[in-house]
């Protein structure tokens, strides 16, 4: 085992240094994903009698489905693959005890040893490296905005007056395409899931003609002779040419040459002086309407059925559309062309430069804000100025950490913040570093830029957990540390059963606070199971109010408790009920927030960052993970923690990655 | 029919013409599927948020056919005899931007469940239309109170998504790919083009290629059937006029309402609808009107007691005269545009107003309210119908659900529709004779006269009481007095009024107010409006 250990370790290496990796790589065959191993363990020989015997009796037979889970139908390799979450998590419940449940039969000690040594086998020491099978991929709707924009050179906007304390959405083609759902990664990105409809269709033949349209007309005559030279009267031949080679180019995203083009430049030269503008648009609109604008990886080259290093125009996609969800701009497309991109230095030098880009920003406002859920702050406040305030206080600081190679933990505690003259109540002690605002005579309230400063006596600030717009957004101590857990520890947790219902109100003659009848309500093992890990974090943060403040001290209760009539059911308003102390399941205790702060970034350490680089390996390649991608996730976090554990490393060792460079073409579709 | 199209209406603007010269055959052509039956009637409506400054707005005195038009109706007085004043609208004491927005086209703030005016009538008018209706606005919605973005509601009360760009009104009317048949063709070639992209990936494609293409080219071949299908179904039409210019792209809000306004007037024309709400700005707007050279937000200003200088009520009344003109250009454009039976206006009622009228104290008494257009004979214009008390705006919604036929017996709360619409039969606002006078004690002054807003602009924070014989009695007190005793409710009735001050020279100067009774009784509403 270690030596294979080694093996994939070495070979990894080997493909992140980047030396002859075409060779490496075009050498080897697809590798079984099941390769025979002296501690194999078949499934349906070893597996599936343990299944039957404990766990169908619930998860399986005739009418009782627990947690909507149905071991009867995996059966195929493909669907034990594809449950591989699934082992995962039954695997953690089966040794921590909690399944099979207390009063029904239970494994003996070989038995669950059994289980783990399948599960290892079969998922961790058996899978060999493999990048996953390449698959085209519609682009989002934000993506689609942007890349329309680089191609025509101008942004589709909705002609709306932008008051003050008014929401518009400006972008015509946010506003007639569909919100993409989150694909199967947890991104919008990933597409996968997300079908071609012929309504989409028509919103995208409608915004092409406004786009072209727009091109064409007046207001933007500086646009089009920066694409054509200057004109004079009409559009000459020549130019018309030129511009349906350029829109080739920008929208099929790699070089074309003019026999690809030859039916367009035909049809253009038998058009009639008069008609040529219309010909030339229509020829345009072609261009944007076909499936290789509006899908990745159509015209991608590679040879079929073998794990094989991407194109150098697929490479520059994959970095622009992972940087900037935007094309590749010139400068990425000149390089894919002089094939010089696949240079381990080149290609570096080019990630750089990318996330020098005021375009990189779209690393915190669509992986950022997707990640962490940061949308869910505009419900905070229906106030636009203040809402954007909280809302773009984590924007700007995620895009500060992407950006400025800032370590990772400084997601968990870091000195720095953004403020506006609307969030700077929260920092009292440091918002004098931000300078005076003096309100417009007139204006009621306004929106503002962020200010960074330097969190030098705000110890309950710093790092995203309290953050106010990110407190205030999850809503009690159940939530908040639901959120943690699965946002930034990366721990998937089952939904609730159905008939919680509610933490019961004090009897009489009762005191209790909030947590100690939370904690006698929730006192049943099938709800422990859960609460234990999402309690503690979550109370570690009764310090703060609802609204994302900080309770500074009792002076504070005795202020608030006058509400407390008017809010008797407000869980978080109760003076009493600051017990921010807790445990947390490996056993460290800790007796507010602060500490649990230190536990995060050393104990917890390896789990946040393993958590981490899951989220960036899923949004760069726009799709979920799959069993072989946990070699590189291992490597990406030894290679991480090796440097200096930064977001500049991290971002560069996803891009070296296997799966980022590498594909596999699948000629034949597997059998269902 | 014949529609004909006035010359005039291409020389107008500096946005430029909206029809080409083709577009011009069409003033003598017989319109398709329209009959020689009367022309059917249409309802509009122009929403101006704020309110106003009373003293600029209200017309003083006059009777119903002997009247003088305000300072602010100044910009579109031209049409007298075409509108229809109605004062004393409105029966609310205080209400918010949000409630009496809702108010205007629903007649009540509780009426939630139920579809405003507007709606009803489209529903009874627009026949075979291609759009039902149309719900314009200039800004954003406001979140912080989110009924101050909407005045039409739908059947189940849920607000109507408003549209405020003129070029995506002109696509949604005019360019429907699958309404027009040069669009429909453009749509059928483009369709072979790109499948034959597709089919051609296809066939060198690997199994996930395969599958995505094929999804992208059923979707193309969905549509082309659909496009069969229609090429079947709809005979040419002349909502599909494809030699109509699109409106350029706009450079202020001034533009945008100008363009906007074209758009009605030809969506109308052309019997692409009959019915359209257009609201000028949310109520509460922060919108800052910088074109006229404004840099307040325009929600500030209309706070004009509390955020009292001359210059900031200068730049309201700007704005307030700004959406005046507009009103005019709606009527101008509905008036050039013609056919054999006469002007769109003559064809259309018109409902132009506000929600509130002191735009400070959100009084909601005296409501801008005023009916444009002769709604084919319906409506009898070149009025000033002032009630004898205040009306709910209900009552005057079922007059208007009556008007166009609708059989119904209340709508919000209000089973009883307002007279003087059709004739004048309703009772016009008089007068109870009272006597006035003054007394002073000490530094106590009562006084018992009619009570007004200053009409001089350089104190607009100042009331006076008439009173006989006497230099008229100063009030000039802080806003909690104003707001707490509601004097803008009471401006233009008798009171009796008792208040600490001092005689100064030849008059009484009132600073602060301890009582305020009126004297027939009317009060405003405690109930929040």
């Amino acid at each position: 085992m270690k030596i294979s250990d080694r093996f994939v370790i070495a070979l990894i290496l080997l493909l992140m240094v980047g030396i002859d990796t075409a060779n490496v790589a075009s050498a080897q065959t697809i590798p079984s994903k099941n390769v025979a191993s002296p501690q194999n363990i078949a499934f349906e020989s070893d597996i599936r009698p343990l299944l039957d015997r404990y766990c169908v009796r619930c998860h399986g037979a005739e009418d009782e489905i627990q947690g909507d889970i149905d071991f009867r139908f995996i059966k195929t390799k493909q669907q034990i693959e594809a449950a591989f979450e699934l082992w995962e998590s039954a695997l953690g419940l089966i040794e921590d005890g909690i399944m099979p449940p207390a009063d029904e039969p239970q494994p003996t000690a070989n038995e669950r040893a059994q289980i783990r040594r399948w599960y290892q086998t079969r998922f961790i020491t058996d899978v060999a490296p493999h990048p996953g099978f390449f698959r085209p991929r519609r682009l989002s709707a934000h993506e689609y905005r942007n890349t329309l924009q680089s191609v025509l050179g101008l942004e589709l906007d909705v002609l709306i007056r932008e008051a003050e304390q008014t929401v518009t959405e400006k972008s015509l083609v946010m506003k007639l395409l569909p919100t993409d759902p989150p694909g199967p990664s947890g991104f919008k990105n990933d597409t996968s899931a997300n079908p071609l409809t012929s309504s989409t269709w028509e919103q995208y033949t409608y915004l092409v003609d406004n786009g072209l349209q727009r091109l064409f007309a007046a207001p933007h005559r500086e646009t089009l002779e920066s694409y054509v030279g200057p004109l004079v009267e009409n559009l000459s031949q020549d130019q018309a040419h030129q511009l349906i080679r350029l829109f080739a180019l920008r929208a099929r995203r790699r070089s074309v040459s003019d026999e690809q083009l030859q039916s367009s430049l035909r049809k253009l030269r038998d058009a009639a002086p008069n008609d040529l503008i219309a010909v030339l648009q229509s020829e345009l609109k072609a261009v944007l309407m076909s499936p290789t604008f509006l899908y990745r990886g159509l015209l991608m080259k590679a040879p079929r059925d073998r794990i094989t290093p991407v194109d150098d125009f697929e490479l520059a996609e994959r970095l622009s559309y992972f940087l900037w969800a935007d094309m590749p701009d010139a400068e990425l497309l000149r390089l894919a062309e002089e094939q010089k991109l696949q240079e381990a230095t080149t290609l570096h030098q080019q990630v750089d430069r990318l996330l020098e880009s005021p375009k990189a920003r779209s690393l915190a406002i669509h992986f950022g804000v997707e990640w962490l859920t940061l949308d869910e702050i505009q419900h905070v406040s229906n106030n636009p100025p203040v809402a954007d305030a909280l809302r773009n206080q984590p924007i700007d600081f995620l895009h500060y950490l992407f950006t400025n190679n800032r370590p990772i933990m400084e997601l968990i505690d870091s000195d720095v913040a953004f403020i506006n003259a609307h969030t700077a109540k929260y920092y009292p002690s440091d918002r004098s570093q931000l300078p005076k605002y003096k309100r417009p005579t007139g204006i009621e309230v306004e929106r503002l830029p962020n200010t960074k400063i330097a969190l030098r006596q705000t110890p309950e600030r710093g790092g995203l957990l309290t953050m106010p717009g990110i407190l205030a957004m999850n809503k009690g101590p159940v939530m908040r540390g639901t959120w943690i857990l699965e946002r930034i520890i990366g721990q998937n947790l089952p939904e609730p059963p159905a008939d919680v219902g509610q933490t019961p109100a004090n009897r009489r003659g009762e005191n209790l606070t909030f947590r100690q009848r939370f904690e006698l309500h929730r006192q049943n093992p099938s709800c422990a199971a859960c609460h234990d890990k999402i309690d503690p974090l979550g109370f570690a943060l009764q310090q703060y109010d609802a609204g994302g403040g900080f309770r500074r001290s009792p002076k504070y209760a005795s202020m608030k408790q006058k509400t407390r009539s008017r809010n008797r059911n407000q869980q978080s308003l109760e003076p009493d009920d600051l017990d921010t102390s807790g445990r947390l399941p490996s056993g460290e205790t800790f007796q507010n927030f602060v500490e649990l702060k230190t536990l995060l970034v050393t104990t917890e350490k390896q789990r946040i960052l393993r958590n981490v680089v899951q989220r960036f390996l899923c949004y760069a390649l726009c799709r979920k993970l799959e069993p072989a991608d946990r070699i590189t996730v291992d490597a990406i976090i030894r290679k991480v923690s090796q440097g200096d554990a930064t977001f500049g490393t991290l971002i560069h060792a996803v891009v070296d990655s296997l799966p980022f460079q590498q594909t596999v073409w699948k000629s034949i579709e597997d059998r269902p | 029919m014949t529609w004909r199209i006035d010359r005039r209406t291409f020389l107008r603007g500096t946005t430029g013409p909206l029809l080409p010269l083709p577009f011009l055959n069409l003033m003598g052509q017989t319109a398709s599927g329209a009959t020689a039956a009367a022309p059917p009637t249409r309802f509009v409506t122009l929403f101006k948020p704020n309110g106003v400054h009373p003293p600029s707005w209200n017309i003083s005195g006059g009777s119903e056919f002997d009247f003088r038009t305000s300072p602010l109706m100044k910009p579109f007085a031209h049409h007298k005899a075409d509108l229809l004043f109605l004062d004393n609208m409105g029966d609310f004491g205080f209400s918010s931007h949000a409630n009496s927005t809702r108010r205007f086209l629903s007649g009540h703030h509780r009426n939630t469940k139920s579809a405003s005016v507007d709606q009803l009538i489209a529903n009874r008018i627009a026949g075979d239309t291609a759009h039902r209706s149309l719900e314009l606005t200039t800004e954003g919605l406001f979140p912080n109170q989110i009924g101050c973005s909407y005045i039409s509601y739908g059947t189940d009360g849920a607000p109507i998504p408003r549209e405020s760009d003129p070029q995506l009104v002109f696509d949604r009317l005019f360019r429907s790919p699958l309404r027009d048949p040069v669009r429909r063709r453009e749509m059928t070639s483009l369709l072979d083009r790109v499948g034959d992209d597709a089919r051609s990936l296809s066939r060198k494609a690997g199994a996930e290629d395969r599958r995505t293409l094929d999804q992208y080219l059923s979707v193309v071949r969905d549509t082309e059937k659909r496009l069969q299908n229609l090429q079947t179904q709809i005979p040419n039409n002349r909502n599909s006029a494809g030699n109509l210019e699109r409106p350029s792209a706009p450079a202020n809000l001034d533009d945008q309402v100008e363009s906007m306004f074209d758009l009605i007037a030809l969506a109308l024309w052309t019997d692409s609808t009959r019915c359209i709400t257009y609201m000028l700005g949310n109520s509460n707007s922060r919108m800052v009107f910088d074109f006229l050279g404004i840099t307040e937000q325009h929600h500030y200003l209309s706070h004009f007691f509390r955020n009292f200088s001359r210059s900031n009520l200068d730049s309201l009344l700007k704005i307030s005269l700004w959406h005046m003109e507009k009103f005019d250009s709606l009527l101008n454009r509905l008036k050039s545009y013609r056919d054999q039976h006469g002007s769109l206006l003559e064809h259309c009622l018109v409902l132009f107003g506000s929600g509130m009228g002191h735009s400070d104290n959100h009084t909601a008494t005296r409501i801008p309210i005023v009916l444009a257009g002769q709604a084919s004979g319906r409506l009898k214009t070149g009025r000033y119908v002032r009630y004898s008390k205040n009306q709910q705006l209900s009552r005057l919604h079922l007059s208007l659900l009556d008007l166009f036929d609708i059989p119904i017996d209340s709508f919000a709360e209000t089973s009883d529709a307002l007279p003087g619409l059709s004739n004048s039969d309703f009772q016009p606002y008089r007068e109870i004779p009272f006597e006035s006078w003054v007394r002073h004690e000490k530094d106590t002054i009562t006084v018992q006269g009619r009570l007004r807003l200053s009409d001089d602009l350089d104190e607009a924070r100042v009331f006076y009481v008439d009173v006989e014989n006497t230099k008229a009695i100063r009030i000039e007190v802080a806003f909690r007095d104003f707001h707490d005793f509601n004097l803008a409710y009471h401006c233009g009735t008798p009171i009796k009024l008792t208040g600490t001050g001092s005689k100064q020279g030849d008059h009484f100067l009132i600073t602060k107010i301890t009582d305020l009774t009126p004297l027939h009784g009317n009060k405003p509403g405690s109930a929040a409006g």
